[in-house]
């Protein structure tokens, strides 16, 4: 039998990652992924025969340069349909108005009220998120005593901040636990530039925009100034470069190889049992899993009774689900050209909107007005359908994973429909236009996924669950308290979305470990 | 018109304005209060509105009023008495109730009624807030540091407030930050799994602020009502003899007897500023008193934007209290009883009736009083704090007869399509709450002699607590510690020399604790080249 120096639970980009870094490193790997293909939330599906979709990730905007470049992903065939997409905030008025690097108008070019005050503060928040940006290639800082190698991640932080000066620090400490509501509105009026705004500080997560601590979010979606990229190939075609990349690297990647348990020597972790009965035996086991699906995979009795209460502790419910469209032919949405068919347009008119529509999630129901990030990414990217249709992406904000009446078939349509709707108000003709339709509640997404609850960062984004305290305090540094054992997926620091830090993050951890004799 | 000269003025006689009074002229310095209206105390106040009975008007029972500036200032030789309440009860629409006993032995077979598993939660729970409250409350009487300006006091405060968090240990300082982080509904669904149990604790974190049970951040809130004491006891509750007036009264007779004045009836009109540095204070009346010291009790919004000129404060500063939260969302109904109400199924001589009586038995139904008020509406099916303060103190109305306090929350400032709250919103806001009580004790209604309803706007107007705001300003971390009231303001100060402010808007926050008062006379007396005394200033 072969035995591996690290074997990785499932193949989505964080696992990817994480094998390339240790199969770059010489360490001997494989992957192992319980569906057909890579990607996990990141991949592509086919909504109709000929018609490519994201299955649910659909934009990049976390994916650094650094990250790209360490793992050759360019070499590997990623490239981007489209940079810099502009946001379209639809009003039901039809006075849309877009947002970009440049500025923001309405639709029609008309100047914006407020422009200033907004420009001022998004990049204002901007610059702090650059400067928690120095923390995210590092495991978080300890609380158990420093580690020098670290101190400089975070004194680098703190010289970052002093160099803003002491206007900025002040405000920094003000709005870091605050929530997005008060932070915008005390700067403009709400409404669909605000909704726009705020939508990163929510999405994916369980919390309105009232919810303190929706600020930090809101940073972490604009550590890379909050420009959002479609690659082409739709998110699937990146995943098939992260898997170039590991396997370039020399791992190996199974696939249809669902792990079923761990083998633990002692406290050290000696290999996994597949579904099948396959058992493959490997020095280290890294899993994209959440920490309790992981400790119990490994074997609760293995954690003591903190460690188990911790990873129960930690909140994943699910807020997001996905519709995806096929249609015979482009939408055309009132009121916006051409280009801006192509850009991120959005239905969160207002925060107050958005703040109802969070209530109705927070006790198991369906969203009446739905809180949309919407693409068409065939438009830049025609190569996703084969003939003159399209296919539209939508990620669907509040929509709870424990649905009062549960997630049947009519549920799912419902929940369609509801979306549809709302999408043939500004773009009138869509609804008869669609040939195919896909809904994933969170339910599914979790089915497909094995994240809890759905949730697009395998656990909530918030103040209590970020930095030292991700997913929970005493496994934030990717080791859990099983020899060999680590945590690599979006549950762990700095989270969610397609970045591949994490993954790549876990592996520079578990390669600093020297092993115990038996087990090296 | 008249012009006195004195060497300190405290504007409101708010029981932190006496407070930073009493310091200042026990210090040697001749003080006068100004107050706007024709008593003092504030939000601190018992008055007879319906002849015999004497209402808390605003707040109704104490615990966390610093035991050391009680003793600083003697105040229990002159008059203060507060008698530890026992125990408390939520009652359910099932006809059953669950009682919060002190005694340990009985609160644990309470519990156990309603849950097994929560009697030994309740264990870890009440170790782990009284931990908490270990941890925060030397930072009470502290002035907070500035964090970017590396003075020498504001380095030693901080590596104070690094060094009692190190100290905690790697486990506690986790616990801690997500404690201060997170939401008192998920703190509370990590212990408990009884509904009605989550939901009578959480009460304390939802009291008086803008937030719902899942917002981040309650948790602190919780913490807030836990940290003071009575006798020493941790977490318990009180009720001051005579009403939470009893609190006011000792500290005005304190500065009395330090020789200070106080002028209630006097409302200041402007604060005389000349060359950015304070001079005294007009008064509405055209009245005028000088001094070099000026400590405004009112909240930062109203000091700052109603009673200082324009041009005379920085366009940041101006900004900066404008954006300051001080959202109304609480309401007060006190009730003149002709005598004890029943509960259904309760007997009349139940010990928890004596405490704090709530009806809302699950955390969701305390959320959706939340999202009402932030639709502008009152909640249809609110949360209160009742409590008949006259079965432990029978001084507050004739004999046999009782005195009702209902806190209600939430009643929004801002009513929804900009509707009055005066006249018919009132009397329905007050329906509400009375048919409520009314479900859980039927003969309720027909003793009710008279009732004063306080919607946010009669707090704000008759208190001066801008939007009715009970904590002169939300607790949330955007506005604590050396976020409060405004960043690099903390310190008592303002950009006007010798304007200072003592209210609640200032660290550590609200609530009957005098510890703004006292921390800002520590602060006036430093600047003053003063000694402090006692073990406050
Ligand atoms: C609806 C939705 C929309 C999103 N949109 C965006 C977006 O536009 N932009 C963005 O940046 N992020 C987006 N995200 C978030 C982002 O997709 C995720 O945070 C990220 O992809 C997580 O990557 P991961 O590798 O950590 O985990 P996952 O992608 O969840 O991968 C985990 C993998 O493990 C496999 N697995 C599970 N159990 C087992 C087992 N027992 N044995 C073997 N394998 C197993 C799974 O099949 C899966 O492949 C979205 C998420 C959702 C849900
Ligand atoms: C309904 C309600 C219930 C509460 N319940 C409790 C409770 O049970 N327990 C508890 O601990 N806390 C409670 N609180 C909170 C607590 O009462 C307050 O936080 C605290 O009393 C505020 O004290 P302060 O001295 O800082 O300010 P205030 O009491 O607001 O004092 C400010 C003073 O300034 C005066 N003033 C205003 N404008 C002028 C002017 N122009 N000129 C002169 N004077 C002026 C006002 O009249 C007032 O006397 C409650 C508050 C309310 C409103």
């Amino acid at each position: 039998m072969t035995q591996y120096d690290a074997i990785v639970i499932g193949a989505g980009h964080n696992g990817l990652a994480a094998a390339a870094t240790l199969a770059g490193a010489g360490k001997k790997v494989v992957v192992l992924e319980k569906n057909g293909d890579p990607g996990g939330m990141a991949a592509n599906s086919t909504v109709a025969p000929g018609y490519e979709c994201p299955a649910m990730a659909h934009l990049l905007s976390n994916l650094d340069g650094a990250e790209i470049a360490s793992l050759g992903l360019e070499r590997h065939g990623f490239a981007y349909a489209a940079t810099d997409l502009p946001t379209i905030s639809l009003s039901s008025d039809g006075k849309h108005i877009v947002s970009d690097a440049k500025g923001v108008r309405y639709a029609d070019g008309g100047a914006l009220a407020g422009e200033a005050e907004f420009l001022t503060l998004r990049a204002r928040l901007i610059r702090f998120a650059d400067q928690l940006a120095a923390l995210k290639r590092k495991p978080p800082p300890s609380l158990s005593g420093i580690d020098w190698r670290e101190a400089a991640s975070l004194g680098k932080l703190a010289l970052g901040l002093r160099r803003m000066g002491k206007e900025d620090m002040r405000e920094f400490l003000r709005v870091l636990l605050s929530n997005s509501y008060d932070t915008i509105l005390d700067e403009i009026d709400d409404g669909p530039l605000a909704g726009a705004f705020a939508l990163d500080s929510v999405l994916g997560g369980h919390v309105g925009p009232r919810s303190p601590g929706t600020v930090l979010t809101l940073m972490y979606r604009l550590a890379n100034g909050g420009a959002k990229h479609q690659p082409r190939g739709g998110m699937g075609a990146v995943m098939r470069a992260f898997e170039k990349s590991a396997k370039s690297a020399g791992a190996e990647i199974r696939y249809g190889a669902a792990v079923e348990r761990m083998v633990l020597s002692g406290d050290r972790v000696t290999g996994v049992v597949l579904a099948d009965g396959t058992e493959i035996s490997g020095a280290r086991v890294l899993s994209s899993l959440d920490p309790k699906t992981t400790m119990v995979l490994a074997g609760v009795g293995n954690f003591d009774a903190e460690m188990i209460r911790r990873a129960r502790h930690i909140r994943t419910k699910g807020c997001t689900a996905k519709v995806n469209l096929a249609l015979s032919a482009a939408p055309v949405f009132t009121g916006l050209s051409d280009d801006l068919h192509r850009g991120r347009i959005l239905h969160a008119p207002s925060l107050a909107v958005m703040e109802k529509a969070f209530n109705l999630a927070k006790y198991g129901e369906l969203p009446t007005s739905p809180i949309l990030e919407v693409t068409i990414p065939s438009l830049a990217d025609p190569g996703l359908v084969d003939g003159d249709g399209h296919v539209l992406s939508a990620v669907v904000q509040y929509v709870p994973y424990s649905l009062k009446q549960g997630w049947a078939d009519d549920s799912r349509n419902a929940l369609g429909d509801v979306v549809v709707d709302c999408l043939d108000q500004f773009a009138p003709g869509l609804k008869a236009a669609v040939t195919a339709r896909q809904v994933l509640s969170p339910a599914d997404i979790e089915a497909q996924t094995g994240a809890p609850g759905g949730h697009w960062h395998h656990g909530e984004m918030i103040a209590d669950q970020m930095l030292m305290l991700r997913p929970a305090p005493g496994i934030e540094r990717y080791a859990l308290p099983v020899e060999g054992l680590y945590l690599c997926g979006a549950s762990t620091h700095p989270g969610g979305d397609v970045t591949g830090i994490p993954g790549c993050n876990a592996a520079k951890a578990a390669l600093q470990v020297k092993l115990g004799r038996a087990a090296a | 018109m008249k012009t006195e000269q004195y060497d300190a003025i405290v504007v409101g006689a708010g029981h932190n304005g006496l407070a930073t009074g009493c310091y200042l002229a026990k210090s040697g310095l001749k003080v006068l209060i100004v107050e706007r209206n024709d008593y003092i105390g504030g939000a601190a106040v018992s008055r007879e509105l319906y002849s015999g009975w004497t209402y808390s008007n605003c707040s109704y029972v104490c615990s966390l009023l610093r035991p050391e500036v009680v003793r600083d200032l003697d105040l229990a030789r002159h008059g203060l008495q507060v008698i530890p309440y026992e125990s408390g009860a939520t009652f359910m629409s099932n006809g059953d109730h669950f009682a919060y006993y002190s005694d340990h032995d009985a609160l644990r077979r309470e519990i156990a009624r309603h849950s097994k598993k929560d009697v030994d939660a309740y264990d870890r729970y009440s170790k782990f807030v009284t931990k908490q409250c270990r941890f925060i409350k030397p930072l009470l009487l502290r002035t907070p540091p500035d964090p970017v300006r590396f003075r020498p006091r504001d380095i030693q405060e901080l590596l104070y407030l690094g060094k009692r968090f190190h100290d905690l240990g790697a486990r506690d300082m986790a616990d801690t930050l997500r404690f201060y982080t997170m939401s008192v509904g998920e703190f509370l669904d990590e212990f408990f799994e009884s509904e009605v149990i989550k939901a009578h604790l959480a009460g304390s974190g939802i009291i008086g602020t803008g937030l719902g049970v899942y917002s981040p951040g309650t948790a602190y809130v919780l913490l807030h009502h836990y940290m003071g004491e009575v006798d020493g006891s941790i977490g318990a509750w009180g009720f001051t003899r005579g009403g939470m007036g009893g609190v006011s009264k000792a500290l005005g007779k304190a500065f009395e007897a330090s020789g200070g004045t106080i002028k209630a009836g006097s409302a200041l009109d402007r604060f005389l500023i000349k060359n950015g540095k304070v001079e005294g204070v007009v008064l509405e009346n055209g009245d005028t008193y000088t001094a070099n010291t000026v400590v405004s009790n009112m909240d930062v919004r109203r000091t700052f934007l109603n009673h200082v000129e324009d041009g005379e404060l920085p366009g940041d500063f101006v900004k900066a209290v404008k954006r300051f939260k001080i959202r109304g969302s609480s309401g007060k109904i006190n009730i003149a009883l002709d005598g004890a109400p029943t509960f259904n199924n309760i007997p009349g001589t139940a010990n928890f009736l004596r405490g704090d009586l709530h009806a809302s038995e699950s955390l969701d139904e305390l959320e959706r009083a939340y999202d009402a008020w932030k639709e502008g509406r009152w909640s249809e099916d609110p949360y209160f704090d009742m409590l008949i303060p006259t079965h432990v103190d029978p001084t507050m109305t004739p004999p046999g007869k009782h005195m009702m306090t209902l806190f209600i929350q939430y009643a929004p400032y801002e009513l929804a399509n900009g509707e009055s709250w005066d006249g018919p919103n009132r009397d329905a806001f007050a329906d509400t709450v009375i048919d409520k009580i009314a479900r859980y004790s039927p003969d309720f209604k027909d003793l009710i002699l008279h009732k004063e309803v306080r919607t946010p706007w009669d707090i704000e107007r008759e208190v001066g607590l801008t939007e009715g705001n009970i904590f002169q300003g939300e607790l949330t971390f955007d506005q604590l510690l050396f976020n409060r009231p405004v960043p690099g303001y903390a310190d008592y100060r303002s950009p006007i020399r010798g304007l200072y402010l003592c209210g609640s808007s200032a660290h550590p926050g609200g609530g009957v604790m005098a510890a703004p008062g006292a921390n800002a006379a520590r602060e006036v007396l430093s600047d003053l080249g003063r000694k402090g005394f006692g073990r406050a200033a």
